[in-house]
């Protein structure tokens, strides 16, 4: 099983070193850089959108899912505070209370 | 230097303490599946990637070949390279003493603070960025361990609907950041086509998620310049 753990640990760090790897002969250019930010909001949605409405069965669009609530009262406080811990004790709050 | 240090453990936080339901799975379901605490351990401290370690710990236990179990760690691990390649231009200036650490820590949850303009290109903000990234380094381990100790006393946190906490945290972190047409455009795209693809049991759903969103973003911002310099010219005094 370590022998597996060392090759995972291997690739993880692969695919995070590989691109700040200095003598890789390539410069990002204006274009290319510019469809790279949009990658944390785009990265970050995907994987907090399925956590709210993709269960076990599906998608989960009833308005009595507390993830739903919990999850639009997370965003009208972010929108609202732009503070991180305003937000996630709202949602968090909100969640625990529904569920 | 110390307020860099200080800044990047508090911002670091809510992400260190969201995640604990995970970390604690982490460990618990590897001891459960026969793993040894140190293997366990190891896992974390060296793979030190959630979801690749939580599907490896099944795939293991169903004693899957070695080499389906990496190709999936590496789909799952795919994400980093967009990670890599969007932050490489702040990055890539630095010594290698810098670029080891920084890489060895860039989890989705560090990239997640790499969009300021000047990350990462100061030694402050290396500071920060290190600190950060190392904050979540050690309270992943830190959970991953009380899962392996306690892991069998405690209920499995993330059916009690913990894991909403991840989403929590990330929604404070996107939402925020939506200041434009083409953002929002690309927040909405990556919601609806990673809840379809994960629906449908799709592997790649969260690498092709992105890029579709971001392609939308893309196209949208492109326009949208486009439109406006039309405009500009239109607007322009002739002489």
């Amino acid at each position: 099983m370590m022998t597996t753990i060392l090759l995972m640990a291997c690739i993880t760090f692969f695919t995070r070193y590989l691109f700040l790897h200095r003598a890789l002969p390539f410069k990002v250019g204006p274009k290319m850089q510019q469809f790279l930010s949009f990658s944390a909001p785009a990265v970050l949605t995907a994987i907090w959108v399925p956590i709210v409405f993709v269960t076990d069965n599906g998608i989960n669009l009833n308005w009595q899912n507390p993830y739903l609530s919990a999850a639009v009262v997370a965003i009208i406080v972010a929108y609202k505070t732009h503070n991180i811990y305003y937000t996630t004790l709202a949602g968090m709050g909100l969640f625990l209370i529904l569920n | 230097m110390k307020k860099a240090l200080l800044k990047g453990f508090l911002d670091m936080l809510p992400l260190c303490l969201a995640v604990i339901p995970w970390g604690i799975l982490c460990g618990s379901l590897a001891v459960q599946n026969g793993f040894t605490a140190l293997e366990t351990q190891a896992m974390s401290l060296l793979v030190f990637a959630g979801s690749a370690q939580l599907v490896a710990i099944e795939l293991m236990a169903g004693n899957t070949p070695l080499l389906t179990i990496l190709f999936t760690t590496f789909i799952i691990s795919s994400r980093h390279f967009l990670y890599g390649l969007a932050v490489r231009h702040k990055v890539i200036d630095q010594p290698l003493r810098w670029r080891l650490p920084v890489s060895f820590v860039l989890t989705d949850e560090l990239f997640a603070f790499s969009h300021h303009r000047k990350a990462y290109r100061t030694k402050t903000r290396l500071t920060y960025a290190l600190s950060a990234g190392f904050s979540f380094y050690i309270a992943w381990n830190l959970w991953t361990f009380i899962g392996i100790v306690a892991g069998s006393l405690l209920p499995d946190l993330t059916t009690l609907g913990l894991d909403f906490a991840i989403a929590a945290t990330f929604i404070a972190l996107v939402i925020p950041g939506i200041k434009n047409l083409a953002t929002l455009a690309t927040v909405v795209t990556a919601g609806i086509v990673a809840s379809v693809l994960k629906s449908q049991g799709f592997e790649l759903w969260l690498v092709v998620a992105a890029l579709s969103a971001m392609t939308v973003g893309y196209i949208i911002s492109r326009v949208i310049s486009r439109t406006n310099s039309q405009i500009h010219i239109k607007q322009a005094p002739k002489s």
